[in-house]
């Protein structure tokens, strides 16, 4: 059992870089965000090891991730609690997508490719969508003050985080669904 | 492709707050960004500005060097600043543009919250600017010990980051060798419309998870051969340590609080 944890804490810790660096790689993610956030592969890790040791895994590497943007910069960062939300919490909520590690792991050795997209498909909806939560939740509550009154604030942030998010979950849901079902080994064994 | 991508801000230097504790640094700033938002009057702001310049100043790092590193905020400032000239509609008429009446209120107003803006992101950038990853690291460990605890895995965190941290640039090249090899190949990721980018990542992603998966078993391998067992008993090499220049910074600080406070109108 021992091998195993140790194996699991380096596993996580290099997914989390992993993560980490497909953001901030030039050709691999479009930044075109003033505020912060892009649609890029970088969420790809952070699912592969949510699947592979379940939720517990999956919440330390996505809340690993926000601490490394943090620490290493670039992280939009203009209020305390801001950035607790938008780097502590929503990078870890993505890891919620480990609840269907068990039922995605055993569709695949199944070989059930659709069972398995489907489960695939909710596990990653459920983490983009409670990160997409923090972030419309921080954007209204955080960047009010700086819109002008009258302004409806929800609707800028609902733009604004879905024009990212929409398009990053439909790309992390193919791809990782994708290497599942064509590396089944790879990704699963050991684990 | 290595070169023109810098990984972290962290700028090397030997200057006295290069040199601070990094909890010290933390702590500072987690303070400073609290007392900015009670600065509401010219003295007060004038104050923070002073300690934030001086700061800087003493880093020895080159203003240009952190301009540059402040690049995308600058649009929000002033993005913040001109919808605030427009929409804020307090004292006097200055003067109008294009139909636009411009109050010496929303003058005040637009500049102190540019400001304030301006003052959150420098500092804050300070740290990463002379704090390396891994005294950062250091210091949320000792910082969150408490959270030991109420069972807050705390060491398996710092651990977990400090192989992130050295992973990265390990990973950056496996990714550009990989990169390369599947270019030469005829894999086209720089060029395309967006669905045929992301086709071409897959023989990027697949080679790289699988050296990822590897690395990650010769270390926890490496690891374990060397007796590691968790956190318990485990020593460091590298000894966080307050000094009294750290004690000066502290008292020095609290003082710019007492004078921001004592000067809000």
């Amino acid at each position: 059992m021992r091998s195993k944890r140790t194996l699991f804490l380096i596993e996580v810790a290099i997914f989390a870089a992993l993560a980490y660096l497909l953001d901030i790689i030039p050709f691999l993610s479009f930044k075109i965000w003033a505020q912060g956030g892009s649609v890029s592969l970088a969420m790809i890790p952070i699912f592969i090891v949510a699947f592979r040791w379940g939720l517990k895994g999956g919440l330390l590497s996505g809340l690993l991730w926000g601490v490394l943007q943090v620490a290493i910069g670039p992280a939009s960062i203009y209020y305390f609690w801001q950035g607790v939300i938008e780097y502590g919490f929503a990078f870890t909520v993505l890891g919620l997508a480990g609840i269907f590690a068990k039922p995605v792991q055993r569709a695949i050795k199944d070989g059930k490719t659709k069972t398995s997209f489907l489960y695939i498909m909710l596990g990653v909806f459920i983490g983009s969508a409670f990160r997409f939560i923090a972030h419309f939740a921080a954007g209204i509550v955080f960047f009010a003050e700086f819109a002008p009154e009258g302004q409806p604030v929800w609707l800028y942030s609902l733009v604004y985080n879905c024009s990212y998010m929409v398009p990053s979950f439909i790309i992390c849901t193919l791809v990782v669904s994708f290497l599942f079902n064509k590396q089944p080994r790879t990704l699963l064994s050991a684990a | 492709m290595s070169s023109s991508l810098i990984i972290g801000q962290y700028v090397p230097g030997n200057s006295i707050v290069h040199r601070l504790d990094p909890r010290t640094k933390i702590t500072v700033i987690f303070f400073f960004v609290f007392i900015v938002f009670f600065a509401n009057s010219v003295l007060s702001y004038t104050t923070l500005t002073v300690f934030a310049l001086v700061t800087v100043i003493i880093t020895k790092i080159p203003i240009r060097f952190i301009m540059k590193g402040l690049t995308p905020v600058w649009f929000l400032i002033i993005f913040t600043f001109i919808l605030h000239l427009i929409v804020t509609k307090e004292g006097t008429v200055l003067f109008d543009i294009f139909g636009f009446n411009i109050y010496t209120g929303a003058l005040i107003q637009g500049f102190a919250i540019s400001m304030r803006f301006f003052l959150l992101i420098l500092v804050t950038s300070l740290l990463t600017l002379t704090t390396t990853p891994i005294e950062i690291t250091d210091a949320i460990e000792e910082m969150l010990h408490p959270l030991k605890k109420i069972k807050f895995p705390v060491h398996e965190l710092a651990l977990m980051m400090s192989i992130s941290l050295r992973f990265i640039p390990t990973l950056l090249q496996e990714t550009e060798k990989i990169s390369r090899a599947q270019a030469s190949r005829g894999v086209d990721f720089k060029t395309g419309p967006l669905k045929e980018r992301i086709k071409a990542v897959v023989p990027l992603l697949v080679p790289l998870f699988v050296s990822a998966f590897k690395r990650a078993e010769e270390l926890a391998m490496a690891m374990e051969a060397r007796g590691y067992q968790g956190g318990e008993g485990r020593t460091k090499l590298r000894e966080l340590k307050i000094e009294k220049i750290d004690i000066a910074v502290y008292i020095l600080f609290t003082l710019v609080i007492a004078i921001v406070l004592y000067t809000r109108s």
